[in-house]
């Protein structure tokens, strides 16, 4: 019994971080959507967020809910910033020119990181009570996550089908050429997307740390580059909303699959988890490569 | 339209810096480790610049190769000698075969994006396999060195490790170039041109493009295989998994064939030799420069100077005698 108590506990978990993480993804999906451009340097923004947050409530004692919209604009000025000096010049670039230059950008993030922080794990602990269910204790701060990332995504959701722009980029989405001959400045929506992207990916960042007490580190990215690419092939790859629904499948499958393999005697469940996530990977791209919800 | 005569710019580069090693004291080491990068952009040149396709886990393969390398030593040294030497290159063989045939033949089907996004996760998922799963050492790896000079002797220890494996890295690197030679005057490299150009194209000609992209990216694996079996577990005498599935490695290979020219010849080798010497004198100087240097020179050779200095230098020379001699 203490078993499924304990799987029925992890799955709950898996829920609520799995809504962190199909917002950690949306700005992955979203710039491949767009642009054709897969970010490999992914988990690189994620990492800054989460610094964002740790020096907000180190530094000046600032809640992460309060760190959430400061890490956006920062997100959305370093995505503008990227989007001009290297992006806007590999539009028409075979794949493999993307490729290398995203994957580049995103280990420059993690050095120039290290220079200014260092690269020992940090944390912090921002304790404000939980409440009791019967299995376990869930604290506030992760309801407060999942409550921040499910708000979040309504916000950008409603953005994309209630205004104009959004209009806009789903258009670009649909059709570049299409969207080109309509009038739509496609550079513009290219750049906005990208920016956006970015601005979600390291606002993912924020939530992340309430997740990982201790595990605020300047290389803390790959893993969620990884988890990101899991998440978002699960979802389509193209689709926003496909990768956010495909977040809580894989927070289920990922802490489903860390108490079964804490059954098995001698293995390190921890580890193998993450090699779980990469074995999804490769079945999901075996089976059905365009994701298991539809998408593109 | 054959075309062999590169191979003697590439044998007279290759003379040369074992010239250098022989004759200079103090220097075999420093070409050596020239040698080890000129070999690894090599390998990865063979799929990464004839296919255009991005092997984010190429490091995988070097480590996979080390770790045939260090069962077989560790394993069964004792049991069978001097030929646990032999079945370790045999095991690196049939790792990398394997890794290869799973990672492409599950990811090369599919489109370039999907392929780097699956190839981005082999090191870090193979290294957690091999620490969570507690296989061959767990994360305390195979250390060897003790092991060796028990079977093997000090001294006979000693020259496996600062001559034997630096002998084999020089023919595989050899090796690396000539068949990339026979690849580019072959079928074989003249479909993955053409796929690598226009892959719809390609297919509708009837090129089977996964085919060809299969075995580009399992002789890529191969070499790498070997390379890592020699140039770290047979001359370091240890294997550690965070050591060798770190990223560091994917990303001096990618560098080296893009500044050197990916998809040519001559270019890993050009690329090898300025990384290596440049690496090992700076490395002094800057310790720890690397990737805080390397990542922004990636970005500038992808978004201003895409061709290499090969692919630069063979535009400039087009019809001229010594075109012919440049691949």
């Amino acid at each position: 019994m203490a078993v499924l108590e304990q799987l029925l506990a992890n799955l709950l978990y898996g829920v609520i971080l799995g809504g962190v993480y199909g917002l950690a993804t949306m700005g992955l999906s979203l710039i491949f959507g767009v642009l054709r451009i897969v970010n490999v340097g992914h988990g690189a923004f994620v990492m800054v967020g989460a610094f964002i947050a740790y020096w907000m409530f180190i530094l000046y004692g600032v809640a992460p809910v309060i760190s959430i919209p400061i890490a956006l604009l920062l997100g959305l000025i370093i995505g503008a910033i990227i989007y001009f000096a290297v992006i806007r010049r590999l539009i028409d670039a075979p794949e493999l020119s993307t490729l290398l230059a995203t994957f580049a950008i995103g280990l420059f993030i993690e050095e120039l990181a290290k220079q200014i922080w260092g690269s020992d794990y940090v944390g912090y602990s921002w304790n404000i009570g939980s409440i009791t269910l019967p299995i376990t204790e869930v604290p506030l701060t992760k309801l407060l996550a999942l409550l921040s990332s499910i708000i979040i995504a309504i916000i950008v959701y409603l953005w994309f089908q209630k205004t104009k722009l959004g209009a806009a980029v789903r258009a670009v989405v649909e059709d570049r050429e299409g969207a080109m001959v309509c009038g739509i400045n496609v550079n513009r929506i290219f750049m906005i997307s990208f920016a956006l992207g970015i601005g979600l990916t390291v606002l993912s960042g924020v939530l992340v740390t309430l997740f990982v007490p201790v595990g605020i580190n300047v290389y803390m990215g790959g893993e969620y580059t990884l988890k990101a690419f899991v998440i978002a092939v699960l979802g389509g790859l193209a689709s926003p909303w496909g990768a956010f629904y495909a977040g809580f499948i894989f927070g289920l499958l990922e802490n489903g699959s860390y108490t079964l393999l804490g059954l098995i005697p001698g293995v390190e469940p921890f580890g193998l988890t993450r090699f779980v996530s990469f074995a999804v990977l490769l079945i999901i791209l075996l089976v059905k490569p365009t994701g298991l919800l539809g998408g593109e | 339209m054959a075309n062999y005569k590169p191979a003697i710019p590439l044998m007279i580069i290759y003379a040369i810096l074992i010239a250098i090693g022989f004759t200079i004291p103090g220097m075999w080491q420093p070409i050596i480790f020239v040698i080890f990068y000129i070999a690894i952009g090599q390998a990865l040149n063979i799929f990464l610049g004839l296919t255009g396709y991005v092997n984010f886990g190429y490091v995988a393969l070097l480590g996979i190769g080390a770790y045939g390398m260090a069962v077989a030593l560790g394993y069964y040294s004792t049991a069978i000698g001097i030929a646990a030497i032999l079945l370790g290159f045999t095991l690196a063989v049939i790792f990398s075969v394997i890794l290869s045939l799973a990672v492409g033949g599950v990811a090369l089907r599919l489109r370039g994006a999907y392929f780097a996004i699956a190839t981005i996760g082999v090191n870090e998922g193979l290294k957690h396999f091999i620490e969570g799963a507690k296989i061959w050492g767990g994360s305390e790896g195979i250390v060897l060195s003790g092991l060796l000079r028990k079977t093997f002797g000090v001294e006979f220890t000693n020259y496996l490790s600062t001559f034997v494996a630096d002998v084999i890295l020089i023919a595989i690197a050899i090796f690396a170039g000539l068949i990339t030679l026979y690849i580019l005057n072959n079928k074989i490299g003249y479909a993955l041109i053409a796929l690598r150009e226009d892959e719809d194209a390609a297919k509708v000609m009837g090129i089977n493009v996964t085919k060809y992209k299969m075995i580009a990216f399992v002789i890529s694996s191969i070499i790498a295989a070997l390379i890592g079996a020699s140039s770290w577990t047979l001359k370091m005498t240890y294997v550690f998994p965070s050591d060798v599935f770190a990223i560091n490695y994917t990303v001096e290979a990618i560098v080296i064939v893009m500044l050197g020219g990916a998809g040519t010849l001559l270019g890993p080798i050009i690329g090898g030799l300025i990384y290596g010497v440049l690496k090992y004198y700076l490395s002094v100087i800057l310790p720890g420069f690397q990737l805080l240097i390397l990542a922004p020179l990636l970005i500038i050779i992808v978004v201003a100077f895409p061709e290499g200095i090969v692919g630069y230098i063979k535009r400039k020379l087009r019809r001229t005698a010594i075109f012919e001699y440049i691949m």
